[in-house]
This record gives C-alpha cells, structure tokens and sequence, in this order.
C-alpha cells in the first residue's frame, strides 16, 4: 500500500477528497491512459491492479508468478498519479471475477465514483450528465472535489424525461449549479444545457466527442451492480474518452 | 502404510488416557479465533504481491463435492457392486459414507487452520514434515489421475450406451475409445477454454439432484410394492457374509473422494471457516444418502447377478424396467453429465496437485508455470492428462478404481494422523476455526478405518498403490530431501 498524501497541501485532508477507484487490468498490458493524472489530481485515488485468471488456475498460482511484476507495474503508475498531486493507495489482486472484486473495493474505499480509463489529451472541459435529483448530492461532491481548485468548465447536462418541461429541467441544473457554486466552484465556469433526447446513451457520447471527460452515473440499480454496466459502458465504447461512474450510495452491511 | 502407528511422541491416538490432550480448558490460542474471516484475511493478505479474490461460495463449494463424487456411486458402480455383494452393497455405500464423514470433519479442521490450494497435501506436509508430505502430494496427483482415467471409462460407457439406444450397432465395445477421446478433449478444454465453467458445474449438479430424486422417489416407491409389484425380497447378505461386504466398500469408496477436492480449492472459497466444513459434509452425506437408496432401487428391479451382467450402465436398465425407454434416455443423459463432471472436476484438481507439489519445490518449479495467453497451467495439465489418456485406455474399471481409492486412503488417513498430531503439538500458527467434535476420536477411527479398507482390495491395486508411494519417496529422496515443510506458510 503506498500511500501519499502531498505533504504541501495541509488544507485538504484525506476525506475531502473524493475518493476515485482506477481498475487496471495491468498484467494485459493495460496502463495508466493519458491524462488521467491531470483528471485526478485532486482525488484519492484506488488504483486497482487485477488480473483475471480462469477457474482452472488456482488465484495463488497467478499470484506466485506475476505478483512481483504486476506490483511494480502499479506502483509506477501510482508514483504518476501522486507527482500531479493525488493521494494515492494501490491494490493488486487476482481473481476469478472482476465484477466481485470491483463492487469489493468500492465498498471498502467508499468510492464515489470509478473511472473507465482512456485517454485524453487534455482536461479542460467536463461533461456532467445528470438523470434527475435521486444521488445528485454524490455527483456534486465528485465534481466539486475533483475540478474546484482548478480551472476546468463543467458542462451539467440532462436530457428530459417524457413529462418534463424545458423549464423543469433548468431549475434543477440550476440547484445543481447553486449547490457545486457553494462547494467552490466558480460561476462562470459552470454551463448548462437541457435537451429533449430520445437516446439519452447517444445523446451524451455526441455531446461528449466536444468535452474532455465525461461524468455520468451508473446503471439502473435494480438491474445490476457491476460498474461497467451498459449506459457508461457505451457511452466510453463511443466517447473514447474517460468516463468516470459515479456509484450509487451503497447499503451499510 | 507405516503410517498408522504414527506415534513419534503421540502414543495413544484416542487421547483418552492422557488428561492435557484435549482439555477443553486449554485449548490457548485456539480460544479466540472464531471471528470467522479473521483466518481468510490472514491468508489472503497483500504480503507485497498482490492479493487473491476468493470467488467460490458455499453453493459453488457444494457443486465441487457432489459433482466430483456422483458420478461413479451412481452411474458406473450398482452393476459392479451388486454382483459382488448382492443388496448388501447399500451396506458397503454406506460403510464407505462413514469412512468419509470420519475423515471429512477432521479434514474440515484442518482445512479451516490452513485454507490453502492443494488440500490434503498441504495439511499434512505442515502437520507431519516434508517426507511423508511428498508421498501424499505425489500420491494424490496419482490418485486423481487414476481416479480421472475410471470416470472417463465410465464416460465413454454411457457415450457407448447411446449409440446402442439409438440402434446403431458398433463392431467393437465403444466404451474405451471414447473415454480416450473425451480425456483429450478434457484436457484441451482446461489448456484452452476460458469460460467459466462453474455455472456450468452448478447447472448440471441440479439437472443431476432432480433426475435422480425423480426417478428414485418413484423406484423406491415401486420396489416397496405402493405401484403393485412388489419386488421379490432377495437374500441381503451374499454367500461370503460380510467379507464381500467390506471388499465391495474398498472398491465403491471411490465414489467418495469428491469431499476432499473440496479443499484443494480451499484458497478461492469465501468465508472458509463457514463453507469449507458445510460443504464437505454435507456433500458426502447427499452423495451417501443418494447411493444407499440407488442401489436398494436397483437390486429391487433385478437379481444382483443380473445386474451385474449389465455392468457400468446398469442403471440403464433399472430405469428401462421401471419407466420404459424415456427412464433409460433419463438416465443415460444423467450419467453422461455425471461422469463428465467428475472427470473434468478430478482433472483440474490433478493440474492442483501437481501445482501445489511444484510450488514447494518438490518436483520442478516449471510443472506450475502458467501460460500467460491463457492463464492456464500448462504443463501441470499436461501432466495429469497425459497420463490419464494413457490409463483410461487400459479399460481396466476396477482396477483403476481401486488404485484412485488406495491413494487417496492413504492421504485421509494420514490427514487423521495429522490432526492427531497438530492438536497434540499445538503449533502457534494452528488456530483452526472450526473444530472438529471429539477431534482425536474420530481422528483416530478415521484413521483406522481408513487404512482398514485399504486391505479389502484386490491384491493388485494394493501392489500398484505401493509401487507408487515407494517411486514417490525414491523421488523424494533424490530430489527433495533439503525441503523443509513442517510448520511452514
């Protein structure tokens, strides 16, 4: 575990940051993208290193052989994410199923949000999707957190439901921007746009291809828990850029 | 084999006459380790490299022990059993059940203080030292080889037996080459296939719990008379008396050593303290209970020399009798899932074996080289296929059987011995979170009854299965003999 809180920043404790899960499927060759340190230069990141291993091969065996290799793969990236000024702590593990060991970690780090990583070249401009008021307070405290002290413009965008108006949907963008105004976010850097979609997936990707990053929430939770569930996962298929999933509150064991 | 009188310092393996063996009042560091993940965490933390996810649930952990022993109790064993010891082999199934719950719990034990991969192996190469640790460990990968080769036999029977429902007439028994075959597409599979399979697994225990309860709740049934016909009341004993009993138990025992694979995956389970014990158990009393009525069913259809006439499929017929041709469809689909199952499940534990001998540099570290394109080990593969093409082919059911059996009895009785051993020297590391009740008497019996069986086999099986410990101790001796494992993690 390697854990490292910049030392010249006494203001922000660990807390304050919003924590950020970053799987990597290391030992595939897959690597810290471009431009993730700038995304998450005021996050705590979890840097997740998995590999995934068929039933045939007992978890202890992949470790024996690649546990050295894949660790010091990880702790690269994590000195990355530290140099841009994010608190850093890795985990490797091996495992039959990556789903189990994604939804594991973000239990234990209570992880607000988690990337689907790819690359961008810089981050300048955010997309913020928001469905509607249910969880909106995690989405703020991750935006927030995340681009506050920097100079980065957040888009918040929503596409309406059936019976919704243009006017209802800009009074909530507009409590949503009160609320991130609040939490430090300076005025002019918050845009707002509300859109009558039919394919809100679609909708998103295309507004996305003009921003650097995209924030959006996770799947319907009655359908499933996994993090790459369809919506973020097409919307990163399509965007190509990252994608970060902000995680339903879960339930107190 | 010189193993029962294990008793370097432990003297009396009932414990009984010795008032510090098992006090419960100072059991001392045992005392306070029910905190029930406590022990997984201990294993499975991040000493640098990584940590390991473990996966396989109770429900997954049950699969793996059924699946692995139904096959042969009930799909190849009735007809064999039957003809040697009449309705009285329900007697031998269930002598073989007892033999297995003495050394499941035990086993438990010992596989909640260490809930490693490679199972008996590894708790007796910690418990008792490096040299018997390679006999077993060697031995055990042997034994699934054998016991792989059997299950493939009995799959290529019931492969065979839907040529004939399908009325299509082979020049010669199909049963040995397709075992063959199935043993090489058995072992591609593990190399190549990345699907998972434990869904799979999961899927055809069900199908297989629901046929059999199915077609046994009707046969029993019938054989009690509710359907009309009541069966003629055969004589239970044999006209050996109950030597024929125990030598059919030594033989049907394979159909038990599902229990312990249990534990070779003992590092991947959830909530080891929990499932491991439950899993065990109770997989060996399911699989009991099913086989006990199967072959009271069968020998209520036919005379037991009947039915031995019929051989592996015999149950075939049993179902043919009672329900006509769409029983017999039942049953040969059920033990072609069956034997499928427990031939592909006793593969990848054999691959575990070799695994976890290599891993303590037993046998060269390469044996447990993992291919990294498919995350499969490869050469451990290759070394239980390889050689379990090679035995299936002989064809010899029994034979293959009994030496799978002598294997692994020996193993349980010295994974007995272990417990004996442990609970007497009390080592800091072992805090087991599950104990096993009246720990060293059903240690000692299940050791006793363990080597016990051993000499109700043919005399060959016996031979073979020495020759092999012997070759596994000349091993050690030439190449082991600077590994030090008692006591190490």
């Amino acid at each position: 575990m390697t854990d490292t809180t910049p030392p010249d920043d006494p203001t922000r404790t660990e807390s304050d940051r919003p924590a950020v899960l970053v799987p990597l499927e290391v030992l595939e060759g897959e690597s810290l993208p471009t431009g993730t340190a700038d995304l998450l230069a005021n996050a705590h990141v979890v840097l997740l290193g998995y590999h995934v291993i068929p039933e045939q091969t007992a978890a202890e065996q992949a470790r024996a052989q690649f546990g050295e290799v894949a660790m010091s793969k990880l702790d690269e990236f994590a000195g990355t994410l530290a140099d841009a000024g994010a608190s850093v702590e890795t985990r490797l593990v091996f495992t039959h199923d990556e789903g189990t060991t994604v939804d594991r970690l973000i239990y234990e780090h209570d992880c607000l949000a988690v990337l689907v990583p790819n690359s961008t070249e810089r981050v300048e401009s955010v997309l913020v999707a928001l469905r509607g008021t249910v969880g909106v307070g995690r989405n703020t405290r991750l935006v927030a957190g995340l681009f506050a002290e920097s100079d980065v413009e957040v888009t918040l965008y929503h596409a309406l439901d059936e019976n919704e108006s243009i006017a209802d949907g800009e009074s909530f963008l507009n409590g949503v921007r009160a609320d991130l105004v609040e939490r430090g976010m300076a005025p002019d850097r918050i845009g707002v746009v509300v859109e009558d979609a039919d394919a809100a997936v679609d909708a998103i990707a295309g507004h996305g291809e003009s921003h650097d990053a995209v924030v959006m929430g996770e799947t319907d939770p009655s359908v499933t828990t996994f993090v790459f569930g369809m919506p973020s996962e097409q919307v990163a298929e399509r965007f190509l850029g990252p994608v970060l999933v902000v995680q339903r509150e879960r339930p107190e064991e | 084999m010189d193993a029962p009188n294990g008793s370097d310092g432990s003297g009396d393996p009932n414990g009984s006459g010795v008032p510090d063996a098992s006090g419960p009042g100072i059991v001392g560091p045992a005392a306070e380790v029910d905190v029930p993940d406590a022990l997984a965490d201990v294993v499975d933390a991040d000493t640098g490299e990584g940590e390991l996810e473990r996966t396989i649930g109770l429900t997954g952990g049950l699969a793996i022990g059924i699946g692995t022993m139904i096959g042969a109790g009930i799909f190849v064993f009735p007809g064999l059993a039957a003809e040697n010891a009449g309705p009285a082999a329900s007697l031998s199934f269930a002598i073989g059940a007892v033999v297995a719950l003495l050394v499941a719990l035990p086993t438990s034990e010992l596989a909640t203080a260490m809930p490693r991969s490679g199972g008996g192996y590894f708790f007796i190469s910690r418990g008792l030292g490096t040299a018997p640790g390679a006999i077993v460990g060697l031995g055990l990968w042997l034994g699934l080889v054998f016991a792989s080769a059997f299950y493939l036999v009995g799959l290529g029977s019931y492969a065979g037996q839907v040529f004939l429902e399908a009325g299509i007439a082979l020049p010669v028994d199909p049963a040995v080459p397709l075992g063959v075959a199935f043993g090489v597409g058995l072992t591609a599979l593990s190399l190549f296939g990345t699907e998972n399979t434990a869904s799979l697994q999961n899927g055809i225990v069900m199908v297989l719990l629901v046929i059999l309860t199915l077609f046994l709740s009707y046969g029993s049934l019938d054989a009690l008379g509710v359907f009309g016909t009541e069966s003629t009341p055969e004589r239970f004993f044999p006209p050996g008396g109950l030597l024929p009993v125990l030598q059919t138990a030594a033989l049907v025992f394979t159909s038990y050593l599902g229990f312990a694979q249990v534990a070779t995956v003992a590092g991947d389970i959830k909530d080891p303290s929990r499932n491991l014990p439950l899993a065990m158990v109770a997989s060996v009393l399911v699989v009991g209970v099913f086989y006990v009525v199967t072959v009271f069913v069968a020998t209520s259809a036919f005379g037991s020399a009947r039915l031995g006439e019929f051989g592996e499929t015999a149950m075939v017929e049993v179902a043919r009798e009672f329900i006509g041709f769409p029983g017999a469809i039942a049953i040969v689909i059920a033990g072609l899932l069956a034997t499928f199952s427990s031939a592909n499940a006793s593969i990848l534990s054999a691959s575990r074996a070799v695994y976890a001998v290599s891993r303590d540099d037993l046998i060269p570290a390469a044996a447990s080289r993992i291919n990294l394109r498919y995350g499969t080990p490869h050469v451990a593969l290759g070394l239980a296929g390889g050689p379990i093409v090679v035995l299936a082919a002989t064809g010899q059911v029994e034979l293959l059987a009994e030496v799978a059996s002598f294997l692994h009895l020996v193993m349980y009785g010295l994974i007995c011995v272990a417990l004996i051993r442990l609970r007497r020297e009390r080592p800091d590391w072992y805090t087991p979170s599950f104990r096993c009740p009246a720990g060293l008497a059903v240690a000692g019996v299940g050791a006793f009854a363990s080597f016990a069986l051993i000499a109700f086999m043919q005399p060959a099986s016996i031979g073979i299965g020495i020759a092999v410990m012997v070759a596994a101790y000349g091993w050690y001796r030439y190449y082991g003999t600077d590994v030090e494992l008692k006591g190490r993690f």
